[in-house]
């Protein structure tokens, strides 16, 4: 419990619908989000992700569970007196004050002193990149440029956590790629931890110390980036989290080692295994290659291509196994010239290592 | 004809009545005021055509005794009516932002409703809604009624004929007219703003004073103006619950052109009354100017 | 801390309930009133009655005043007739003339235009005392008989505004698009203001006529300047009879007036909501 800045206890919230009857946002969550982690939650809309996050802010009060901050019980305690803060979605910076006022508002509110006042906002505008913008109003800035003010008003304060709800989904691609890191370093530099709420799992993947991916008011899994990709407990998280290859069977065991085999009758060969229960094993497409380099230690799979599409640094093939299962396999560009032999014969051999087939259990397989 | 020919022709067609109308009927009754605040009243009431400057300076002090006596009773009412003025502004004000600020956070249909509730009385006639506190505030009217009945005073107190009933009874006109604007402003508030102040640590009195107060301020101010104006220049209201005792600028024109008979000086008070109305307007529009967008800087 | 919250919001409501209570209190109170058999006090409810409607109405009772009071009532019919035609004529012109300027302005960008706008606002902003003299000088020095005719007039010049501003609003929320695909379709400009933007706009057109028809009867310190000695209108009435003292028939005729405007008032804004 010291290691954790926040710590949620069967959260459950659930809200009325107009019609009549509710809909359950959180549905008793158990949650621990770390000191100087970078934490993503991560979901499709309506998951409940934003809602957790507001939970933790305070502005939506739970129908029962407690929620510890530094540990703080702070479930009866309202917003403003949270030691959290939050960048909004939607900027929320005051229109008629400056920057300078925007960013030192918690401070004012705090009641600091003018001088120590400035003297931390100058230093929050320049951990931001905009110095020298204090006099500036947010309507005269560039989206880029409000996002980081706002950014700077929720750290100043020193908070023991700073939420971020999808700050940037506005802009465009290159700036994000840019933000994201800029978000990672400002994590390290602050040292406090980062609750970031995305639906984009690439964005997801590639700043989180740990993701935790939510359905349905439930986290489904929460882990390294690593493992949720790799290693998805159920099938929802398989298929959310990037493109995937689903073949849920029995289990067949041989000296040679396991393999699922499908209804239809496809055979997936994977690693060793105890279990006897029926699983989905999951090939992401890239684990797929044409070339083969030793195929005494790799299996194969047979299938009729249907389409390939060049993506710049990958060929997606889009295919089908003699039981007509749709599959998806991307290879990199090198091997072009395998992928254009397979195209103009329609069929192709994928090879891939079973030891690489992760199984996910069937009794977790639905959400 | 033309095609420009046509929209001309068009413009004129429409555009035509409004402009001859206002033109006579408005703008050229308003010059013809002023022209005759300056003039010299006749004898037996109507104008002399001379130019005639003690009409001001009765009111405003630097008469020539040879034609006018300063007279400082008119300044006082003048400065009577701008208080009586400003304390029924700021009394709709504070009758009106909070309910306002209720309703215009209601469920839609609610809102509606309230809406109308509050608009219709603005459509009964003013007359009918003075005669209701002449009614309730005359020594024999309910509230007298009811103190007496309770024992708390041996014999009714003078509540009509003060100012006080002369604001009591502008307020009540005017609420729908300063309830408008404000909720105008209310309803167009972005509400993220008022969470990002309460995450950044306000509490509700911080966040309504520096946050809700400052973004709501447009449509305080307008309802203000809106409240002002008339009330400054009002004669119906001190006229039915003032009595004859209590006069404002209203009172005094209505005085001179219906009793006294002297235009000139009639028309000279109404400059005044103008005049502050003129000088408020303007520095409102300089206000609207200064304020630009203030839309909460969103995505 | 969420306790705080809670009161401060049922504190809000108690609040808003006061409010619209102090509106309509008064309005009932004059209602309840009006029935009171007793003209002097209000407080001393001594029977319900309606002889004070009856005798607005001209019928005689066995109360011996009625003589003197019965005399009002020609001169109130003839107020209330006044009143009346004059309102129908202002609205017709107030319509009329309000509607086409909406129009010109929707449709014409022109130099000038920021001068119309503010010279359609002036009649509103300005305090009616001051166009009231204004216009009893003008009439006056023009020679202008003051009657029923300058009554029209004096209103007509802020009416023209509010029609206006109901108008140009109904006019600003239209779909400027529709015109364009009319015209797309071949219909020339004036089949498309008749097809198109006319059957949108009567709902607007409507809105500001029942506007300036209210406004027009309610109209009290304009009127009052410009009607002259022999010339009187409902409120300029009530007005008079307020001044030389109260008579408990004033009660009836005010509780009748609310009723009429209610209705009216109701009337305008559901067929407002329902033609949206």
């Amino acid at each position: 419990m010291p290691e954790s800045i926040v710590r949620l206890e069967g959260a459950r919230k659930a809200f009325p619908l107009p019609e009549g009857g509710v809909v359950t946002a959180l549905g008793g969550i158990d949650l621990e989000v770390e000191k100087n982690e970078f934490l993503t939650l991560l979901g499709p809309s309506g998951c409940g992700k934003t809602t957790l996050l507001h939970a933790i802010s305070g502005f939506v009060e739970l129908d029962s569970g407690r929620i510890h901050v530094d540990g703080q019980d702070v479930t009866d305690w309202p917003p403003h007196k949270r030691p959290v803060n939050t960048v909004f979605q939607n900027y929320a910076l005051f229109p008629h004050m400056s920057v300078a006022e925007n960013v030192g508002y918690a401070l004012s509110i705090a009641g600091t002193g003018r001088q120590e006042r400035t003297k931390r906002v100058d230093s929050a505008l320049a951990m931001v990149g905009l110095k020298g913008l204090g006099n500036r109003l947010p309507r005269q800035l560039s989206g880029g440029q409000q996002q980081r003010v706002a950014l700077a008003r929720a750290i100043i304060a020193r908070p023991k956590l700073l939420l971020l709800d999808e700050p940037l989904s506005a802009l465009d691609k290159n700036l994000r790629a840019a933000m994201r890191i800029e978000l990672k370093n400002l994590q390290h530099e602050l040292g406090i931890s980062f609750v970031f709420v995305t639906h984009d799992q690439e964005e997801a993947l590639t700043m989180s110390n740990r993701v935790a991916v939510l359905n349905g008011g439930v986290v489904q899994q929460i882990d390294t980036s690593d493992k949720i990709y790799n290693k998805p407990v159920n099938t929802f998280v398989a298929s959310f989290i990037g493109a995937s290859n689903l073949f849920e069977g029995r289990l067949e065991h041989s000296a040679a080692g396991a393999k699922v085999v499908t209804a239809e009758g496809d055979a997936i060969h994977c690693a060793a295994t105890r279990k006897t229960e029926p699983v989905t094993a999951l090939i992401r497409p890239e684990q797929f290659s044409l070339a083969t380099a030793n195929p005494a230690r790799e299996a194969s799979l047979d299938v009729e291509i249907d389409q390939v599409v060049f993506v710049g640094s990958v060929f997606e093939l889009y295919c089908h196994s003699a039981s007509g299962r749709k599959i998806i396999a991307t290879v990199p560009a090198s091997e072009a010239a395998a992928v254009n032999t397979a195209s103009q014969k329609k069929k192709a051999r994928l090879g891939y290592d079973p030891a690489a087939v992760h199984l996910i259990t069937t009794k977790d397989a639905e959400p | 004809m033309t095609r420009v020919g046509r929209r001309i022709a068009e413009l004129s067609i429409l555009l035509g009545p409004v402009t001859l109308f206002l033109a006579v009927f408005f703008l050229g009754p308003l010059i013809i005021m002023m022209i005759y605040s300056w003039l010299a009243p006749g004898l037996y009431g109507g104008v002399e055509w001379q130019f005639y400057p003690h009409n001001f300076g009765r009111i405003l002090g630097f008469a020539d005794p040879a034609f006018e006596e300063f007279d400082p009773v008119y300044l006082s009412i003048f400065f009577r009516s701008l208080k009586i003025a400003l304390i029924t502004t700021f009394c709709t004000l504070l009758v009106c932002y909070p309910a306002a600020f209720q309703i215009a956070r209601l469920p839609d249909r609610w809102k509606a409703f309230c809406l109308f509730l509050i608009t219709l009385p603005f459509f009964t006639s003013l007359i009918v809604r003075l005669f209701i506190w002449v009614l309730i505030l005359r020594p024999t009217g309910i509230i007298n009624g009811l103190f007496l009945w309770t024992g708390l005073i041996g014999k009714p107190i003078e509540l009509i004929y003060t100012d006080g009933a002369i604001i009591i009874g502008m307020v009540y006109i005017f609420i729908p007219f300063m309830f408008m604007p404000i909720y105008a402003s209310v309803e167009k508030l972005d509400w993220s703003l008022v969470r990002a102040s309460q995450d950044l640590g306000a509490n509700g009195f911080n966040t309504f004073l520096r946050i809700i107060l400052p973004l709501t301020m447009p449509g305080i101010i307008g309802g203000m103006i809106i409240v002002f104006i008339p009330a400054l220049g009002n004669f119906i209201v001190p006229a039915v619950l003032g009595g004859a005792k209590v006069l404002m600028m209203g009172n005094l024109i209505e005085q001179q052109f219906l009793y006294a008979r002297n235009w000139p000086f009639g028309a000279a008070l109404a400059m005044l009354v103008m005049t502050a109305v003129l000088v408020l307007l303007w520095f409102y529009v300089r206000y609207e100017m200064r304020r630009g967008g203030d839309a909460a800087v969103t995505r | 801390m969420r306790l705080a919250r809670k009161i401060g919001n049922a504190a809000l409501a108690f609040y808003t309930v006061l409010f619209f209570v102090f509106i309509y209190l008064p309005l009932a109170l004059i209602v309840v009133y009006s029935f009171n058999a007793d003209p002097i006090n209000m407080m001393n409810w001594s029977g319900f009655t309606v002889e004070w409607y009856l005798k607005i109405l001209g019928f005689r009772t066995t109360i011996s005043e009625t003589a003197l009071y019965l005399e009002s009532t020609p001169q109130l019919i003839q107020a209330v007739k006044n009143s009346l035609t004059i309102a129908a004529t202002t609205t017709v012109i107030a319509t009329v003339i309000g509607t086409s300027t909406a129009l010109a302005m929707y449709r014409f960008n022109f130099l000038g235009k920021q001068f119309y706008r503010v010279l359609l606002f002036a009649p509103m902003l300005m305090p009616d005392i001051v166009l009231g003299i204004a216009l009893l000088i003008f009439f006056v020095g023009g020679g202008i008989q003051l009657g029923l005719k300058t009554i029209i007039i004096g209103q007509c010049t802020f009416l023209i505004s509010y029609v206006f501003i109901v108008v140009s609003a109904r006019l600003a929320g239209m779909d400027r698009t529709l015109e364009n695909a009319s015209a797309d379709l071949g219909a020339n400009e004036w089949t498309t203001f008749l097809r198109v933007v006319l059957p949108q706009l009567t709902p607007g057109i409507l809105g500001g006529a029942l506007l300036a028809f209210i406004i027009s009867m309610d109209d009290l310190v304009i009127t009052y300047f410009v009607a002259g000695a022999e010339t009187q209108t409902l409120p300029i009435f009530i007005f008079g009879m307020l001044r030389r003292g109260i008579k408990p028939e004033i009660n009836a005729i005010a509780v009748m007036m609310l009723v009429f405007s209610f209705v009216i008032a109701s009337l305008g804004l559901y067929l407002r909501s329902r033609r949206r």
